[in-house]
């Protein structure tokens, strides 16, 4: 059965361009539909009547890419924990509800169409933090160079960030603590990335600070929108890594 | 790294801010204990409070715990304004993703405590006028009578409520603050922090609880003594 949906969609032509809201209603949307296979069906009307579609970032819609990423009633992902956008399905809104839309705004995040936004600056963070020492050559032999399981778990789950950036549109200081906490745990905890772990914390929290991210309230909402459930923790570690790093120079 | 750019960091003001915030914490746990000699009477009140002011090392103590009073304020409020520059558009609609997912610690008084922290620096100020800097009584002994001050001025429900009102502040600011601050120093471990959350609570409410107990005790005791 098909439900009515009102949308109240962030419309900004450009990054410079003032932004308002704008409101469509569609009754083609079925439970069935993911978010944004909603949107979709949405702009299709909106091509069909000869107007600008709403801009929205996707690519693999099965949660694992990190480029979807849209503040859907106030909550950066959606009402569903540990789900990203396009793992929101209409089920989870009921026949007549009006739905606001909005894209993750951080200074550090610039807009760059409707509910598309400019995430480079993780990319800066990331690259900010050099490389990673490893032999060249053959692949080494099986077991080799020994992990515990407890640190293989932890690397692992920090690898899981998707960089979607839904820590910072959730954080009150818009601060990307969670993100870059993240990538300097995984490869801080494992004998690879070991080496340059504190020079690379330092590096990466100096890049953080650079790109115009707030600072930590220790609030831990973005552990709470985040798709991959990331544990501040991980900031409590970045925190420790920092201060080794500022201390031992 | 030098010091004083590590400290400029996002993460070293608030490591600056938790070290301070937990300094200023110490110090109250400190001032409760000798508030709670009033409740030994006037000889022992007004004796500590002699003991204490008497000794020169007092002014190292007082121009230190002001120099961590200013570093808590002045970084609180550069970091304050970083992070209000970090987000030059506000949302329009926008609500708690604790509502999603309790593993948040979002709170009340975690959402204000820019605007406690400021009350309270406003409170600090009139509480030294009451007390420090206000009628000096001279007692049997020769040593200025605080405990007399004390019984008059809580004798005025009307002190009585606004210390209750500033008390509770004080209970909101570390309900959030203690935790907090355990957290920005990097304290964090699966077993342990859910009860250093629990234990910072407690202290929380035994800080408060005391500062709250005392007017409302000397009240009682003004009225029946009248």
């Amino acid at each position: 059965m098909a439900m009515t949906i009102t949308l109240n969609v962030w419309r900004q032509a450009g990054p410079s361009a003032p932004g308002r809201f704008e409101s469509y209603t569609s009754d083609k949307v079925h439970p069935d539909m993911s978010f944004l296979e909603m949107l979709d069906v949405v702009n299709d009307d909106l091509i069909r009547a000869g107007k600008d579609p709403i801009a929205f970032d996707s690519d693999c819609r099965e949660g694992i890419c990190g480029s979807c990423g849209l503040v859907i009633d106030g909550i950066p992902h959606g009402p569903d924990p540990g789900a990203t956008t396009c793992q929101v399905h209409m089920r989870r809104f009921r026949n007549g509800d009006t739905i606001t839309i909005e894209p993750w705004r951080a200074k550090a995040f610039p807009v760059i169409k409707d509910l598309v936004v400019d995430r480079t600056a993780f990319d800066r963070i990331i690259a900010a933090g050099g490389y990673v020492s490893m032999n060249v050559g053959g692949a080494p032999d099986g077991n080799s160079v020994p992990v515990p399981k407890e640190l293989a778990d932890l690397a692992m789950d920090n690898a899981q960030c998707i960089g979607c950036g839904a820590c910072v549109a959730a954080c009150k200081n818009a601060a990307a603590h969670l993100f870059t906490s993240a990538k300097i745990t995984h490869l801080g905890v494992l004998p690879q990335g070991e080496p340059e772990r504190y020079r690379r914390a330092a590096a990466m929290v100096e890049q953080m600070d650079a790109e115009g991210f707030g600072s930590c309230s220790n609030e831990g909402e973005c552990e709470a929108v985040c798709p991959k459930q990331i544990s501040i923790a991980s900031i409590a570690r970045m925190n420790r890594d920092f201060m080794r790093a500022a201390t031992s120079k | 790294m030098r010091l004083l750019q590590t400290f400029s960091t996002s993460i070293g003001t608030k490591i600056l801010i938790a070290v301070t915030g937990l300094g200023l914490t110490v110090f109250l746990l400190t001032h409760l204990a000798g508030n709670l000699l009033f409740l030994a009477g006037p000889d022992a009140f007004n004796r500590y409070a002699h003991t204490l002011t008497s000794n020169p090392l007092i002014y190292v103590a007082e121009a230190g715990l002001l120099a961590v009073f200013f570093v808590h304020i002045a970084k609180t409020l550069s970091n304050y304004l970083a992070n209000r520059a970090a987000r030059p558009v506000a949302y329009t609609t926008h609500r708690w993703a604790k509502t999603k997912n309790p593993a948040s610690r979002k709170s009340w008084a975690s959402t204000t405590m820019v605007v406690t922290g400021s009350i309270m620096a406003l409170f600090v100020v009139t509480h030294l006028q009451t007390f420090k800097f206000g009628p000096v009584y001279e007692g049997a002994d020769g040593i200025r009578d605080l405990y007399r001050l004390q019984m008059e001025i809580f004798g005025q429900p009307a002190y009585v409520v606004f210390y209750l009102m500033a008390m509770a502040l004080i209970f909101s600011h570390l309900w959030h603050g203690i935790v907090s601050a355990t957290q920005s120093l990097g304290w964090y471990h699966p077993q342990w922090t859910p009860r250093v959350i629990v234990a910072g609570r407690v202290l929380t409410a035994l800080i408060a609880g005391g500062f709250f107990m005392i007017p409302i005790y000397t009240f009682l005791l003004s009225r029946s003594a009248q």
